[in-house]
């Protein structure tokens, strides 16, 4: 008797195992999809282009990328990457989501956004032992200025499509968001032109690996870039995926994969934004 | 196969701990193991001289040592870092957060 009881448990264990993991997968995809939801809007500029992809390690990821427009007509832009992976970073994302949207409203440059955000997110992050890398650009259409600031994450790669060559604008540096309460950032700001291209990423790009344990580095990434610079921004991020994907030969990401493209046609520039399809 | 190695060195009040091999999200945990247990020293020394990688969690177990050390009050350097791993801990920022909580970097 004794044996056919535990023999109904140990059923009744694994009919609710197996459940829980249906029930958990379905729950990933959901969020997967909302989070695919988030990073899903692109201004459309009239003289630019500009668009994104993250592509996450495993079901979803703590890589991220915003856009926001400011009252003066500028667009804010973001990206960054969340300590760590999967859906405890996914989780910080959609709170540093919630930080930038924030304090764009409240203020008036990037170095002032990271500082906002950094106040914002300080407490969530130490008691997380956590932190994010961020890099903030505002860019004014009319003017073509960009302006910058960096928590601790990478500068962009600008491309001279003129003169196909990769040009080293003032550097920002500036510590990781989660490390400090009281923050103050530097700002640097850039003047471009037509066919310039600011190729915004994360780490996982260059760090993406192959059989061998060899590293895509960054000078295959600017290889790709140059050659295709002339092309539009949609068709040179997939080039850039693809290239990646060639490079691992299916060794599975170890890192998110995400990139922003912004790209100057002309001089001047009218704005407005969209959902893509994608 | 878990691709990370700590070697522990205790002497006095200074621990030495070199680590060898990849400090990512699959291996941080056992370097973490090593930085929970530490009590009453004065100085820490982590030798990076045979680490291959490091990821944002390795990077955040490095930061929490770092805070480890303004909490029990002992002194943390960090050596032997090769030039591809300093530049990610300088984009990051981890130095200046050293220099902040401990006032000098080695």
């Amino acid at each position: 008797m004794y044996v056919n009881e535990y023999r109904r448990i140990c059923e009744l264990t694994s009919s609710n195992d197996h459940s829980i993991d249906e029930r958990l997968e379905r729950e990933i995809k959901l969020a997967r999809n909302i989070q695919a939801k988030l990073l899903n809007g692109f201004p459309r500029i009239n003289g630019a282009e500009i668009q994104g992809i993250s592509i996450p390690a495993r079901l979803i990821g703590g890589d991220y990328y915003d856009f926001y427009r400011l009252e003066n007509g500028n667009i804010r832009m973001v990206i960054g990457d969340v300590m760590g992976k999967g859906i405890p970073a996914a989780m910080l994302m959609i709170l540093t989501r919630g930080a930038f949207r924030s304090a764009s409203e409240s203020t008036t440059s990037p170095a002032e956004t990271l500082a906002a955000m950094s106040k914002a997110l300080y407490q969530d992050l130490r008691s997380l032992k956590s932190f994010v890398t961020l890099f903030c650009a505002d860019w004014n259409p009319i003017t073509n200025v960009l302006t910058y600031a960096s928590a601790g994450h990478n500068m962009p790669l600008f491309v001279n499509g003129k003169e196909k060559k990769i040009v080293d604008p003032p550097k920002a540096s500036g510590v990781m968001i989660g490390a400090f309460s009281n923050q103050v950032y530097e700002e640097k700001s850039v003047k471009l032109e037509e066919n310039n291209m600011i190729f915004f990423y994360t780490d996982g790009i260059v760090e993406a690996e192959n059989k061998n344990r060899e590293q895509f580095k960054h000078e295959r990434l600017i290889n790709i870039l140059l050659e295709h610079s002339h092309k539009s921004v949609d068709a040179i991020k997939k080039y850039v995926v693809e290239a990646i994907h060639r490079f691992t030969e299916g060794v599975p990401p170890k890192d998110d994969i995400t990139m922003v493209i912004l790209k100057i046609h002309q001089e001047s520039n009218t704005i407005s934004f969209i959902h893509s399809k994608e | 196969m878990l691709e990370l190695t700590v070697q522990k060195e205790h002497s006095d009040r200074t621990i030495v701990l070199n680590v060898k091999g990849i400090l990512d999200i699959s291996t941080a945990h056992l370097f973490e193991a090593y930085i929970q247990e530490i009590e009453n020293i004065e100085e820490l020394i982590i030798d990076f001289s045979n680490l291959e990688f490091i990821d944002s969690t390795g990077i955040g177990m490095i930061m929490e040592a770092i805070y480890l050390s303004q909490e029990k009050q002992f002194i943390i350097k960090l050596k032997g870092i090769d030039e591809p791993i300093h530049s990610i801990l300088e984009t990051v920022g981890l130095f200046k957060v050293l220099e902040a909580v401990q006032g000098e970097v080695v």
